[in-house]
């Protein structure tokens, strides 16, 4: 019998630091304001108390700086988990993360493992000013050397994050902000899948819906809507944007023919780009309509679209576009 | 040109004659525990590597490295304080430091074979405590720092256990201080009393961009506002650079936290063999380095140490074989074969790298190797 | 002793050519390994040259002032034995690597563009086309039973030509459905069919006695014709829930080997709008109307000897499945040529099914002894209107003939949209 609890996907992933820090001493966990505070979003609370100033502590306000000593303590046999406070905050990083983080593995031909894991709140819908509500992903997804992930659950956040925390590579940690206190059962004796495995939510027929992080919740929803229509959706959590679980992908594509993929960043040179273009070239023969991403906006983060509709992608705007890519026939 | 009115830590004057100031007087005292066989040692080193950049300058001119990076003129900076470093403690370089990763075992072939293109520098950082090359100026005095804090958390500072205990040195130029990470690197390693020496070789050039441009206030006074102290040394003094290097190295490793050493040297080449200095630059500023030649002072020295013709006659006997060696060991430099592009992307097993090794098998196989 | 060449190379990472600025030695001098030779100018900047080899000079291969692109061979210079680099650059394919057959050209930029030329490759071994993408076998090999494969362009053939993909073969490299299976496949409604026309004949004309099957048909037509006053009317209807029946039928065990078509359905409809309108279902004699409480279902056949209506007797007392047999076999009867007079006799109402022909409808002729014939019509796809829009639905026109002395406009109408409305929706049926 698995012993179960509800949390919410902040206290999980709290939870999953906690045991990560409890089974390995080298894990550090730093960045702004996660000591006495325990982060703005609460997430690093408590940890402090448990584990001394030596094993979490504040960084001064310098996302460079973070992270390029995140890679020197690893080349000390640290393993960092450095937080960036913001999606939108970031850049100042980038350069250490790609230039750095992900290449010192191969630069120096395997002597150097970079056991390093930056978590970063992303996605918009909490009614903030700029900068807070971005999703970033596709400028690492076109990095080699990095792993992605991003949990839309409490259970699948508490192993995740202790997943990332073994993984012997840089893992870039996206964490749905406006889900942080979505709550759920977790199973705290049992992972559910590897770490980079993507997940079928829901069972379905006519159209495969593929989404991450803060729209995976949506995609459920449009898959009910969908179901009210006689529209039968399979909903895929892809989990881990990179690598990409093609094989899931695939084999769902393979059985319903018709694919959307869904999520909050600019379309134009998306995540979702990568995957669309992937399944058209391995799924051709199979594909009834052409793969379809939504949202189709290239825009930056307006105020007025992060919580509202068409941005988020709430499902009413999603029905239309289902919709016109579905017929009635029998196939 | 840089007026040397700031107080500079200078033992060895450009005629090669010794003396110590009142001021400096400490410093004195580490070279006084030198024995002649480690001065020897010093100019073996500096005439060595001095010969195997210009052996690496001319095989570039030949098509045999992509380019190459020359320290000439830099050599004592180098050479004097990478004898400095601790027997545990960790260098970080940038990308001309061939004088300190020679006093550290790591093997020229390794720094020719990264300049070559056959791999990024691939000798073993933990062995040698010598760290890879790094390309993007300042970065890596960011790990290093790093490095120094994990250094700290595992209590091996000032303990007084000189066999257990380390500290970091960081090597970069008068150029990258302008960098960000660089500015970060100094807070980072002052608010955390970090256990490490920023060493900025000052050659005052960086490519066509003279120091001028690069600092308004002399750069051993960059960290003051960090709250980290710093010293002005002659870069090409080697006993100067070894005695500054070495009393900070053990400050730092017992636990008075970060310092700074400003290395004033003279890039006497060109950045890089693509550029041409001709075209930003006087040729008598040149000549006025070129009189103060780190190596031509030390060997005024020695001679007047007692140190015999022989000695001068077998290093420059050395620096031929090593010169011939370089040269033969370059031309039987294998290619490496082309499917090692996949190793050590990432430590642990993806799928995309399987896929993308099975692809070029079936493609090579498909057109036949062609290797 | 061999002659060894030095190559200009490229000095500034991406150089593509130089100037021979000025020699520093001559044919005939001796040189040593690194020993200044010329100067050349580049783009970036201008750069002494030092020689690679120990020898004698045996010729200058590029004068000064001129240009040079990288890659070309500069100095020739005369080398004791084996230096590391000798021979002619122009030697027959030797590999980069082979021990010093050539001179070695490093990875790094070093050679510029021209280097790449010089890396031979060998043909293609095998002329099958190398997949730019990454391998097709990612995708699982496990095909669902549902799953079936085609170009997206073939499946659009396949819908316009009404074939069913997962009935077809696939013969295409990959083992997918191509152009040519769909188009073998397409029936009913496939535009390829019936493409050959028979010649015209030599003769002008030809006479045909009038006799047999040809005269009893000709006789019952004018009987029928020119006593019953014949009055057609015709509704169109969205046969789309009745292909989809039919589909569902097919696919069925118990209907396994029994060919099933919408005719089984539009049987059942008369059938059920029999009970309902009586009278349609009867005959007329000159002193009574005989109202038949049991339907003897005709069946319009063509054979080659001509058109008969044999019937199904007691169709109203037979399950889909009796009936769905008691159709084919009555076809198979009347294409043997083995119909009898008593399977012709004592029909109560006949279908004539003329959408096979693929027309859309017409205005059929009572089987003389009835008072009503429907015709069956194509069964297409047409634009239809549901709640208000318009969508693609299987459209039929359902046109009956009735005899006016029996059958009057209100029951002849609401029997053919009681026939229309079981079309429309077969639930009606399970009545």
């Amino acid at each position: 019998m698995s012993n179960y609890q509800e949390m919410a996907i902040a206290k999980a992933l709290n939870a999953g630091m906690r045991k990560a820090m409890q089974k390995d001493e080298k894990v550090l966990v730093f960045g702004e304001d996660v000591a006495r505070l325990g982060g703005v979003f609460r997430v690093t609370e408590g940890l402090l108390a448990e584990f001394g100033e030596n094993r979490i502590f504040n960084s001064p306000i310098a996302e460079s700086g973070i992270v390029g000593t995140a890679i020197g303590l690893a080349m000390r046999g640290y393993r960092s988990v450095a937080e960036i406070q913001f999606d939108g905050f970031v850049f100042p990083a980038f350069n250490q993360i790609t230039t750095q983080l992900a290449r010192l593995t191969y630069r120096s031909e395997g002597y150097q493992q970079m056991p390093v894991v930056i978590r970063i709140p992303v996605g918009g819908g909490i009614g903030a000013v700029e900068h807070h509500s971005e999703s970033p992903e596709a400028y690492f997804a076109h990095t080699p050397g990095l792993r992605i992930v991003s949990p839309s659950s409490p259970n699948d956040a508490y192993w995740m994050i202790q997943q990332a925390i073994e993984s012997p590579d840089p893992v870039i940690f996206l964490e749905p902000k406006r889900r942080y206190w979505q709550k759920g059962p977790v199973n705290l004796d049992t992972a559910p899948l590897p770490l980079h495995s993507a997940r079928l939510l829901k069972e379905g027929t006519d159209l495969t819906l593929i989404a991450h992080g803060p729209m995976v919740a949506t995609a459920l929803q449009a898959a009910e809507l969908g179901a009210e229509e006689g529209v039968s959706i399979e909903v895929i959590d892809l989990r881990s944007l990179a690598p990409v679980d093609y094989p899931t992908l695939l084999a769902s594509v393979q059985k319903t023919s018709r694919v959307v993929i869904a999520q909050e960043a600019p379309n134009n040179v998306s995540l979702s780009s990568e995957i669309a273009a992937r399944i058209a070239e391995q799924a051709y023969y199979y594909l009834e309509a052409p793969v379809v991403r939504v949202v189709v906006l290239t825009l930056h983060i307006h105020p007025q679209n992060s919580k509202r509709s068409i941005f988020l992608m709430q499902t009413a705007f999603w029905r239309p576009l289902i919709g016109f890519w579905l017929t009635r026939e029998t196939r | 040109m840089t007026p040397v009115t700031d107080p500079m830590l200078q033992l060895l004057a450009p005629d090669g004659s010794y003396g110590v100031e009142k001021s400096f007087a400490l410093y004195g005292e580490v070279i006084d525990s030198l024995d002649e066989d480690q001065l020897k040692t010093f100019y073996r080193d500096m005439a060595r590597i001095r010969r195997f950049d210009q052996e690496a300058i001319a095989l570039q001119r030949q098509g045999q490295l992509g380019l190459w990076v020359p320290a000439i003129g830099q050599e004592a900076a180098q050479i004097g304080s990478g004898y400095a470093v601790g027997k545990n403690d960790h260098i970080f370089p940038s990308y001309r430091e061939h004088g300190v990763a020679i006093t550290h075992g790591v093997e020229l072939m390794s720094i020719l074979k990264m300049m070559r293109g056959v791999n990024h520098g691939g000798w073993n950082p933990e062995e040698t405590r010598f760290h890879l090359y790094a390309i993007v100026l300042g970065s890596q005095v960011l790990h290093a720092v790093g490095y120094a804090m994990g250094v700290k958390l595992d209590g091996k500072v000032g303990t007084g256990d000189l066999e257990n205990d380390l500290a970091v040195i960081s090597y970069f130029g008068d150029g990258a201080t302008a960098e960000g990470d660089v500015s970060e690197s100094l807070l980072f390693a002052a608010v955390n009393e970090a256990p490490i020496v920023f060493f900025i070789q000052n050659n005052q050039w960086a490519i066509s961009s003279n120091i001028a441009s690069q600092t308004k206030v002399p750069l051993y006074r960059r960290g003051e506002g960090f709250g980290v102290p710093g010293l002005r040394v002659d870069g090409n003094d080697v006993l100067a650079c070894y005695a500054a290097t070495k009393m900070h190295m053990d400050e730092a490793r017992e636990g008075k936290g970060p310092y700074l050493l400003e290395a004033l040297t003279y890039r006497i080449g060109a950045h890089t063999t693509s550029d041409d200095p001709t075209k930003y630059r006087d040729d008598s500023e040149v000549e006025y380095w070129k009189a103060r030649d780190p190596i031509a002072r030390f060997e005024v020295f020695l001679r007047r140490q007692g140190v015999e013709d022989s000695f001068f006659d077998e290093v420059a006997v050395a620096g031929d074989e090593l010169a011939r060696d370089i040269r033969e060991q370059t031309f039987a430099l294998p290619k490496p074969p082309l499917e090692s592009i996949f190793d050590n992307v990432y430590s642990d097993e993806h799928p995309e790298i399987d896929i993308q090794r099975a692809w070029l098998r079936a493609y090579e196989d498909q057109m036949g190797s062609h290797e | 002793m061999s002659i060894a060449k030095f190559p200009l190379p490229d000095v500034g990472e991406g150089l593509t050519e130089a100037e021979i600025v000025s020699w520093r030695v001559s044919p005939g001098d001796k040189v040593e390994v690194n020993q200044t030779i010329c100067e050349i100018e580049t783009a970036k900047s201008v750069v002494e040259l030092p020689c690679p080899f120990e020898g004698e000079v045996s010729e200058l291969l590029a004068a000064e002032g001129d240009t040079v692109e990288v890659g070309t061979p500069i100095i020739a210079v005369t080398v004791k034995g084996n230096a590391p680099l000798l021979t002619e650059m122009d030697a027959p394919a030797a590999e980069p690597g082979d021990t010093g057959a050539e001179y070695q050209l490093p990875n790094l930029v070093g050679y510029g563009d021209s280097g790449e030329v010089k890396s031979r490759r060998k043909r293609a071994v095998n002329t099958a086309p190398i997949s730019t993408a990454i391998p097709v076998s990612m995708v699982t090999a496990a095909a669902t039973a549902d799953s079936v494969m085609a170009k997206p362009p073939i499946r659009k053939l396949a819908k316009e030509l009404g074939v069913d993909l997962a009935s077809v073969t696939g013969t295409g490299m990959h083992g997918e459905i191509t152009r040519e299976d769909v188009v073998g496949s397409a029936s009913q409604a496939s535009v390829f069919k019936n493409l050959t026309t028979p010649q015209q004949p030599s003769e002008r004309e030809e006479r045909l006695p009038v006799k047999g099957v040809r005269k009893a048909i000709a006789t019952a037509m004018v009987k029928s014709a020119f006593t019953a006053p014949h009055v057609s009317i015709f509704v169109d209807v969205d046969a789309t829930r009745t292909m989809e029946y039919v589909k569902r039928l097919k696919a069925s065990v118990d209907f396994a080997g029994i060919k099933v078509t919408p005719l089984l359905i539009m049987a059942k409809a008369m059938i059920w709008a029999v009970r309902r309108n009586p009278m349609v279902n009867s005959t007329w004699t000159d002193k009574e109307i005989i109202v038949h409480n049991f339907v003897n279902l005709g069946i319009a056949a063509a054979t080659p000897r001509g058109l008969i209506v044999p019937n199904i007797k007691d169709a109203d007392s037979m399950n889909m499945l009796e009936l769905a047999q008691a159709i084919e076999q009555l076809a198979a009867t009347a294409r043997e040529g083995k119909t009898t007079p008593e399977d012709m006799a004592e029909g109560t109402i006949t279908i004539t099914n003329i959408g096979v022909f693929g027309v859309d409808t017409g205005t059929p002729i009572l089987n003389p002894g009835e008072v009503s014939i429907v015709a069956l019509g194509s069964i297409r796809k047409k634009p239809w209107v549901v709640d208000d829009e318009i969508v693609v639905r299987n459209i039929t026109t359902i046109g009956a003939t009735f005899d006016h002395r029996v059958v009057d406009g209100d029951v002849a109408s609401r029997f053919v949209q009681d026939v229309a409305s079981v079309i429309e929706e077969p639930a009606l049926l399970l009545d």
